[in-house]
């Protein structure tokens, strides 16, 4: 389950307010597939994602005294990961928070598996290329909001925690972010089944 | 707005998860008698399917740990930091508190006990700048010194 309280992280969070770094150990491995996901998707560059991973970590070590513990450390984490993000995408390109940019190939190459090559792996694998591939012309805000919801499986009200928004700006984004996805794939993929 | 264009704008907000009871309940009720909004809420599904199934990359093993190098290197330059600065205060306070104790004596050397009740005493706090200054710069010049070194140790470390 993606989201939630497991056990063991309320400790390790205690841990690292007191400066435990063993503790730091342990919540990397707990996040770090989700937390590189999410920063790949947003930055669309493994080498970005990287950069913006490690900044991540610095910052949550930094202001891990500010995290309120009765809050959603999942939500904490995901919005000084999204600041990071959104702060380098505005010096790198002020337009590119809102407009579409042909890309694609870089996210698809994320998406390797070592699954044995049966046909249907294949097949699905080609699929989750080109929605990958797709998900890379949306605008980040969109991008954004479509991990959080369906590849985190976040709540509602924790993408509103992570984004800073109001519920309905969050609803707003989650429905025209899945009516461009669905266009765009139409656009990109005439004539494929995504059903 | 008809109905089915009201629940057509529903519909993603239907597969998100994001719509209350009762609005849910009007777009499957309607959903039961349009085939035009059932075929798009079927293609919006799927797509919403197919991004939960999207494999997740991984970070390297390298980048955990070279985070975790990061960040502990981070740490102990701020540990070190809030020490220098602790050092630098004392350093300060005991400078000062070693110009103030040992000016007397300097004097008491050099001129003599009479020297404080000497006419010309406004000349005293001349020396005693002079003094100060010459402290300092002996000191700035060592605290200078020890930092390049310890500056060039840790370049070659």
């Amino acid at each position: 389950m993606p989201w939630g309280s497991p056990v063991g992280l309320d400790a390790e969070v205690a841990q690292l307010r007191r400066g435990d770094l063993d503790a730091l150990a342990g919540l990397l491995a707990r996040y770090q597939n989700r937390l590189y996901r999410y920063l790949l998707r947003l930055s669309r560059d493994p080498a970005t994602a990287e950069d913006l991973f490690q900044q991540t970590w610095l910052r949550v070590v930094e202001r891990i005294r500010q995290f309120d513990s009765r809050r959603s450390f999942d939500a904490w984490l995901f919005a000084v990961a999204r600041n990071l993000a959104i702060d380098h995408l505005r010096r790198i390109s002020p337009e590119s928070l809102d407009e579409e940019t042909p890309s694609g190939a870089t996210a698809a190459a994320e998406l390797r598996s070592t699954d044995p090559p049966a046909l249907e792996t294949v097949l699905a694998r080609e699929r989750a290329g080109r929605l990958a591939a797709a998900m890379t012309d949306l605008p980040v805000i969109y991008r954004d909001v479509l991990t959080l919801r369906f590849e985190e499986e976040m709540k509602l009200e924790e993408i509103a925690v992570v984004l800073g928004t109001p519920l309905s700006t969050v609803k707003t984004r989650l429905r025209r972010s899945l009516d461009t996805l669905r266009k765009t794939l139409e656009v990109r993929y005439p004539g494929e089944d995504w059903r | 707005m008809s109905e089915h264009e009201t629940v057509r704008e529903l519909l993603s907000l239907a597969i998100a998860g994001a719509l209350d009871a009762s609005d849910e309940q009007r777009v499957q009720q309607h959903l039961r008698g349009c085939g035009t909004c059932a075929a798009e809420f079927e293609l919006l599904q799927g797509v919403a399917n197919a991004l939960r199934r999207l494999p997740t990359p991984q970070a390297s093993a390298s980048l955990v740990e070279r985070t975790r190098a990061r960040v502990e290197w981070q740490l102990a330059a701020e540990a070190e930091n809030r020490w220098n600065r602790r050092v630098l205060v004392f350093l300060i306070l005991f400078a000062w508190t070693l110009v103030l104790a040992s000016w007397p004596v300097v004097r008491l050397l050099s001129s003599g006990l009479l020297g404080w009740f000497e006419p010309g005493f406004g000349r005293t706090w001349l020396s005693l700048a002079g003094y100060t200054a010459l402290l300092w710069l002996t000191g700035g010049v060592a605290a200078a010194t020890l930092a390049f070194r310890r500056r060039w140790e840790r370049r070659i470390a």
